[in-house]
């Protein structure tokens, strides 16, 4: 309840500076197809999240929410339409550019953490500082790395363990420290609480939230229950289905909020 | 970066990392040890005999009088007879002389008769003389001078008397057990079939086979005698004067080496040798028989280096094929190195840096491994097959070698680099959603 109360408070304020600020994801005419002759997966006509909102994308089993967060990190390619992220042509850019553009601005959290099993906690980190070749110092690097465990609530010896020699919640909160660790715009999280029970995931959710900060986050999940805690719910039945309708957060209050 | 995770993805794969590794250490160790006794030999070969401007003997073919006169390998020829001899000697083109009688063997090494002279003026290696590292030449007709290596394995010092037998057999029945030659001096190492030969006086070896026999004047001697105060062997100067083996006239010798005044003449003394009515004769250049019996050793060496080259693509394949078993099991972690900025040429280079990792620890391995391996064959290598190696063990064809094999496993590598680089981000990402 506390959680709720607290979003009911700073929603207000949330939602006027969102609307401010340009769209951190816009989506147009996106289809997506795995072979050429199956129908699309993914058929959204118009979407957009705002720079800064945490947007809680749902849907059952199958229904392509993992492929829709596929296409946002540019793992995937889509069939027709474009994506712009960041006032990006993101869908455009060549896979160089968006491999450059991905671990930059897109920090992305996995429904198993993807951690790689045999680097240690601060290489599996660092590796994202590598890739991303921002030209941030170690020292710089080192700092960041640790104010992230500090605020994950990772103690200190961890950053030389294996990732598979961690608990499950040390892995989740690895993998967060790994996709905020290069300060992105953007966090792409896939069902990480998918394995947890409430009390873990309420736990997970405040931090989650507390670190992402002004981050802009899409949150995908299938279970409903977890609504409450972002800016704005969309499903995506209805995301494929509204053809040209776009959503933004004054159009979804969460439900929390309404019932409040 | 790149390189942490390639050493700890190979250190999560170890039993397979290792197997590899053996695997590519032992074919590239077996591909120096070909590439190290090839030039060994070579060179060992090369060096047995030098400043020898033409061999003579009865016409039996090149490879067959050099390998009996020079490597004491394989039957000697028929004799040349002394007047043939005699006739060589006053050639004004020859400067000296050695006279050399095959046929015996003492406890299955070759017994060579021979004179003075072939201390005076036989080369091996770089113009090297023969040195004895005890006694002297010959002092007296029984006396013999025998090879570092006979020495060393039959425990033989100077004064020790020997028996010679009939016969190229290590087992023989006919032994010479009434004319035992007492050793004068012992020769020093020279990494040449000289090691591995007693020499005998051509006197003594003939009396041992046909009874004593005088002869007061001799044509061999007679060059060598005019000479016998320019040479630089002062430690036997007064054997000489004591005992001089060349003053004996023998009634054939199986091989006569010959030491010319200008070599530009060997082709002309050879072709007149050959030509040579008054008895059948066969003159060899050393060094062009020494380039076609290399030759058909080549063929085995290139053969057996071929072979090895073949194993090492064996086992480089056999690391492409580790790797791109392992492909499947990475496929998730490639997908989410991806995800955090690795773009495809990086996730291709961290695979080679494998592969290549994995190649150049080999190589390291290898190199000690066959160091080690030659350090300790060493003394067997010199006593049962004559190769004595020398340093450096490691020559360019070495350098080229590792250079090639890391070409190879840079090529190899490319197979599961590219389907590294190929595999499809989403596919990595949700195998296991």
């Amino acid at each position: 309840m506390n959680t709720i109360n607290k979003n009911n408070s700073t929603h207000s304020q949330r939602k006027a500076l969102i609307e401010e600020c340009n769209p951190a994801i816009e989506v147009s005419n996106l289809q997506f197809s795995y072979t050429k002759e199956s129908p699309p997966v993914i058929d959204i006509k118009a979407w957009q999240v705002s720079q800064g909102e945490h947007v809680f994308l749902s849907g059952p089993s199958g229904s392509g929410k993992s492929t829709l967060l596929n296409l946002l990190c540019g793992t995937l390619t889509p069939t027709q339409g474009d994506i712009a992220l960041l006032a990006q042509p993101f869908s455009a850019l060549s896979n160089r550019q968006r491999d450059k553009f991905r671990a930059r601005n897109i920090g992305v959290v996995f429904q198993q953490f993807n951690l790689i099993p045999y680097l240690s906690v601060a290489q599996n980190i660092n590796a994202a500082v590598y890739f991303a070749n921002t030209n941030v110092g170690k020292t710089a690097a080192d700092a960041k790395l640790r104010d992230l465990l500090d605020k994950l609530q990772l103690p200190s010896h961890v950053l030389h363990a294996k990732a598979d020699a961690l608990s499950i919640g040390q892995q989740q909160r690895v993998a967060i420290a790994r996709a905020l660790i290069n300060d992105p715009q953007l966090l792409i999280v896939d069902e990480p609480t998918s394995a947890l029970d409430t009390d873990a995931r309420d736990s997970f959710m405040s931090l989650l939230k507390d670190v992402a900060g002004e981050s802009t986050m899409i949150f995908v999940s299938h279970d409903k229950a977890m609504e409450s805690y972002f800016d704005r719910h969309c499903s995506i039945k209805e995301l494929s289905l509204s053809t040209n309708h776009i959503k933004t957060l004054g159009d979804n209050v969460p439900k929390a909020q309404e019932r409040a | 970066m790149l390189s942490t995770i390639a050493i700890e993805s190979l250190k999560r794969r170890k039993a397979t990392a290792i197997l590899t590794l053996l695997s590519i250490t032992i074919s590239i160790s077996l591909l120096l040890c070909v590439d190290i006794i090839r030039s060994q030999v070579k060179t060992s070969f090369t060096r047995t005999v030098s400043g020898v401007d033409l061999i003579v003997g009865a016409p039996s073919g090149q490879l067959n009088l050099l390998l009996s006169s020079v490597f004491n390998i394989g039957t000697p020829t028929k004799g040349i007879e002394y007047k043939s001899i005699a006739a060589l000697q006053s050639n004004k083109q020859v400067s000296w002389l050695i006279p050399l009688s095959l046929g015996d063997t003492h406890r299955g090494f070759r017994v060579v008769g021979t004179t003075n002279s072939f201390f005076d003026h036989f080369k091996y290696g770089d113009m090297q003389s023969l040195q004895l590292s005890d006694g002297a030449t010959f002092t007296q007709p029984l006396s013999t001078v025998v090879g570092a290596d006979i020495a060393e394995s039959l425990g033989y010092e100077v004064g020790d008397k020997i028996i010679i037998s009939h016969g190229l057999g290590s087992v023989s029945f006919n032994n010479h057990d009434d004319h035992p030659f007492t050793i004068s001096g012992i020769l020093d190492k020279t990494g040449t079939p000289v090691d591995k030969a007693v020499y005998v006086t051509l006197q003594g070896l003939e009396e041992a086979h046909t009874g004593p026999k005088h002869s007061p004047t001799s044509m061999l001697g007679r060059k060598s005698a005019d000479k016998a105060n320019e040479h630089d062997h002062d430690e036997h100067t007064e054997e000489h004067a004591a005992y001089n083996s060349e003053a004996f006239t023998p009634e054939s010798v199986s091989v006569v080496m010959l030491g010319l005044k200008h070599r530009v003449t060997a082709l002309q003394l050879q072709y007149q040798i050959n030509q040579s009515k008054k008895e059948p004769l066969m003159a060899i250049l050393p060094g062009m028989a020494l380039a076609e019996l290399w030759q058909i050793m080549g063929n085995v060496e290139s053969l057996l280096l071929g072979l090895s080259g073949l194993i090492v693509i064996c086992a480089l394949i056999g690391l492409a094929t580790m790797l791109l078993a392992t492909m499947r099991e990475r496929y998730q972690e490639i997908a989410v190195l991806r995800t955090i900025g690795a773009g495809p040429f990086t996730l291709l280079l961290l695979i080679q840096i494998e592969a290549m990792l994995l190649t150049i620890v080999s190589a390291a391995l290898s190199l000690g491994l066959v160091a080690g391996l030659m350090s300790a064959l060493k003394p067997w290598l010199s006593s049962t097959y004559g190769l004595f190696l020398s340093s450096p063990l490691f020559g360019q064809s070495s350098v080229t070698i590792i250079l090639l094999i890391l070409g190879c496993t840079y090529l190899v590598s490319l197979f599961p680099a590219v389907a590294a680089y190929k595999r499809g981000l989403h596919a990595g990402l949700n195998a296991n959603s």
